[in-house]
């Protein structure tokens, strides 16, 4: 095997082989500590669940070489709006269609604003990013106690399994791997991250594509407010708070490029997630308060850009 | 004859990439007041040791000296503040910012006062640009608004305002027009007179011929002759790059300039800014037409109005009778387009060569047109390897990593595996060897012969001639001479069509 191909391999297996690594380093700290090591597991997937369902879904933005700074607000907007829906409805499959409805309306608002006015898509995101946090603040006024809207725990009880949880970001994962790997989708989406103008030059609608990427995130986001609403059913503003960040932090740790094309890939957003939170649990164990757990992160994460890209700067610049 | 004194000596360097071996054993001599000519096929290994004199990459083993001292240039930057410059193949320019910011690339502090001095950093740019013949480009343009070969004048500037020793030419000229390359031809001459030295890259053989001192050959990565200015054959020259004779035509040898009269593509009274004004063309079924004229003529606006890619203010294009309304429908119609600026409109570099292939026809082997299935896709894109002798490790290889030539295989591949009818090339044998030149010859009469379609838009006069049924020669945005292919045709009839 040729020395650059054993390198690649080893890029390619890297987040995996951290996510492994970030688990040993849990498993030796909880015995060590002698925590339940079986209740911080059912902990860790809970909290990695939402981000990593929602994470997935943005993968097919991230594609096409843009982002989405409003994910998190939209996971909000949309687990709210579902929870009216159902306090107005008794119905829990009303208030799923009406997550995943809601959330592929905002995400579909905002490709085809970016179409409409010719803007990059991120711009148009940031901008909804303030109308949503505005949205949460007024939808809670309105139709809550005016601090949360509930939906009874009694009605979502029987969901709020570790089971249906996996089995949700287990089934949108492999919806996701087959439209990306094995359709023409995925494969026109990675030749306008990679060059736009060449995709262009191939056929490929540049316009369509970012459609379809952002139902698929916007599917994403509403499973994401599904699983959100079921762990917490009391939803505050702060619900989801901290997605929008945690997905863009995961999707780089899980290995996708930051600037997307041929080299994307679907599971970075899974290993990403669960790699994220095992490492807050082992500052947790650690007895970092979450101030500077939230500093670490920003440091690993920028080491990870650093190394990720640092084969094609080093290769850049003397030009 | 008087040897001249050495000012660069390479000695017994090797290089690897991966399993492939990119130099064995290469020595080479440059001297003062010469130009030296690299020529060997794509892959033979002349842009590597020039990259490597010129500080791009690191050598695995051998020695160089610069001037008697040992040479270890830690970038290019350094060999270029040490008086090496090279002009790559490719972009070397960064589009999103100016042509001034470009020319002082990494060094806008020598204008800082506190802030920048962005009058005396245009002023200086202005008087570069002036000085190698370039006063048209303005210092205060944005670089990407600029076509190839004014964006090339850019990095030549940027490399000219070092003053250097030795200037690398790297398969520059056939990304420029005449004008363009009459700007290098000077420069090169000026810094002969001087008492410097080139090396000049080029698979232009007449062109080579014409300018260099001496002639190193390069194949597989060995050096296989230098030839003196005096002892240039071109037969020679051809038998030492490809290691065998050339067999067969390097163009058609027919005159048979006879096509089926159904018009399957057709311009109706276009325009586009100066670029067409008023045009009308028709392709017709199993012709060659060839689209001539000087760079900025319109024939390069051409191709891409003709596949859909830009929309004209007035006209239509019409494909077997029917609207060319994009380039899905240009596609779905069997039109192929291989764009001018390879690595920005044709492929996709961060890509594998089965993602760029396979991207040209996913409508071909998807189950129904939707499904793709691993076996398929990689047996289709095999085909198109072996088929046009892609030069790779393995089809996952990125496409940036192969030498020009294999590029503009990987891209012939594209368009020649989803059968296309009608393929429009711009300048489609650019950066290419004769080898593979002659295999794109030989493929595209084969492809006529099978009642498909080709326009070739070139600025190299020979190959139109060689090569097409029918030529359009086009200035200033209109037509201004057509010639049906003859044996009698020459390139002095033409040029006066152009200018």
């Amino acid at each position: 095997m040729s020395k650059e191909k054993i390198k690649k391999q080893i890029m390619n297996l890297a987040p995996v082989v951290g996510l492994l690594l970030l688990y040993g380093v849990f498993m030796i700290m909880g015995t060590v500590k002698d925590i339940n090591i079986a209740y911080g597991m059912k902990a860790i997937i809970n909290q990695s669940i939402v981000v990593a369902v929602v994470a997935t879904g943005a993968i097919f933005i991230y594609t096409l070489g843009s982002f989405d700074i409003s994910l998190g607000a939209s996971v909000a907007t949309s687990a709210l709006l579902g929870g009216i829906v159902y306090n107005a409805t008794g119905s829990l499959l009303c208030m799923f269609l009406a997550n995943i409805g809601v959330a592929v309306f905002i995400s579909l608002f905002n490709s085809i604003l970016a179409s409409v006015f010719n803007l990059p898509v991120f711009v148009t995101t940031i901008a909804m990013l303030s109308v949503l946090n505005a949205l949460v603040l007024v939808l809670i006024k309105v139709n809550g106690t005016g601090s949360e809207i509930a939906v009874p725990a009694e009605a979502v009880k029987a969901l709020d399994t570790t089971g249906f949880k996996v089995l949700i970001l287990v089934l949108f994962l492999v919806l996701c791997i087959f439209v990306f790997n094995f359709t023409k989708i995925g494969r026109m989406q990675k030749m306008l991250g990679g060059n736009e103008i060449c995709a262009r030059l191939t056929g490929i609608s540049g316009k369509k594509m970012a459609i379809i990427g952002f139902a698929m995130a916007g599917i994403g986001v509403g499973l994401g407010a599904f699983v959100s609403t079921i762990y917490a059913p009391t939803l505050t503003k702060n619900t989801a708070s901290s997605v929008g960040m945690d997905v863009i932090i995961a999707i780089v740790f899980g290995g996708m490029p930051v600037s997307g094309g041929a080299r994307s890939k679907i599971t970075a957003a899974v290993i990403g997630a669960f790699s994220m939170t095992f490492l807050g649990q082992i500052m947790t164990l650690m007895n970092f308060n979450s101030g500077i757990g939230q500093m670490v992160k920003a440091v690993i994460f920028i080491l990870v850009v650093f190394v990720a890209t640092f084969n094609q700067r080093s290769k850049m610049l003397p030009r | 004859m008087e040897k001249k004194e050495v000012i660069v000596e390479v000695k017994h360097m090797d290089k690897r990439f991966g399993s492939t071996v990119a130099l064995n054993d290469v020595s080479i001599t440059v001297r003062r007041g010469e130009i030296l000519g690299l020529i060997g096929e794509n892959g033979s290994g002349k842009s590597t040791v020039t990259s490597i004199i010129a500080g791009m990459q690191k050598a695995d083993g051998g020695e160089m000296l610069y001037e008697g001292r040992e040479w270890h240039p830690s970038s290019m930057i350094n060999a270029l503040e040490n008086g090496i410059g090279m002009i790559v193949q490719e972009t070397g320019t960064v589009p999103g910012i100016t042509v001034a910011e470009n020319i002082f690339l990494g060094e806008i502090e020598q204008f800082k006062k506190g802030v920048i001095n962005r009058k005396q950093m245009m002023r200086k740019a202005g008087e570069i640009l002036d000085s190698i013949g370039a006063s048209h480009i303005k210092p205060q343009m944005i670089t990407g608004a600029l076509d190839l070969q004014d964006r090339k004048l850019i990095e030549i500037a940027k490399v000219m305002s070092k003053n250097p020793q030795i200037l690398v030419v790297d398969e520059t000229t056939t990304a420029l027009s005449q004008i363009g390359r009459d700007i290098i031809y000077k420069i090169m001459e000026k810094m002969k007179e001087e008492n410097k030295a080139v090396v000049f890259i080029s698979h232009d053989l007449d062109e080579i011929m014409n300018v260099c001192d001496s002639l190193t050959v390069l194949r597989d990565g060995k050096i296989i002759v230098t030839f003196a200015k005096e002892e240039f054959n071109e037969d020679l020259i051809k038998t030492s790059m490809i290691g065998r004779e050339l067999q067969g035509d390097y163009y058609r040898s027919d005159y048979d300039g006879r096509y089926d009269s159904e018009v399957v593509l057709e311009v109706q009274d276009g325009n586009l800014g100066d670029q067409l004004i008023d045009f009308n063309l028709q392709l017709h079924r199993g012709e060659i037409l060839g689209i001539g004229g000087l760079s900025h003529c319109g024939m390069h606006a051409l191709g891409k109005v003709l596949f859909g890619a830009e929309h004209m203010a007035k006209g239509k294009v019409l494909c077997h009778g029917q609207m060319v309304k994009d380039e899905a429908f240009a596609m779905k119609n069997r039109i192929g387009y291989v764009a001018k600026d390879r690595d920005v409109e044709s492929l996709c570099l961060n890509a594998s060569i089965k993602d760029n292939i396979a991207a040209g026809g996913l409508d071909q082997f998807a189950v129904s047109r939707f499904l793709i299935l691993p076996g398929r896709e990689k047996a289709y894109v095999q085909k198109q390897i072996d088929g046009l002798s892609i030069k790779c490790q393995e089809m996952n290889q990125y496409v940036s990593a192969l030498s020009g030539g294999n590029k503009q295989k990987v891209v012939f591949g594209k368009w020649i595996g989803r059968g296309s009818e009608i393929l429009i090339l711009d300048c489609p044998t650019r950066g290419v060897d004769i080898g593979v030149k002659q295999a794109m010859y030989q493929l595209m009469y084969q492809m006529k012969k099978e009642g498909k379609s080709i326009v070739i838009i070139s600025e190299e006069m020979a190959e139109l001639i060689g090569m097409v049924d029918r030529l359009v020669v086009m200035k200033d945005g209109r037509i201004s001479k057509e010639f049906e292919r003859s044996n009698t045709l020459s390139e002095s009839d033409i040029i006066q069509y152009m200018i």
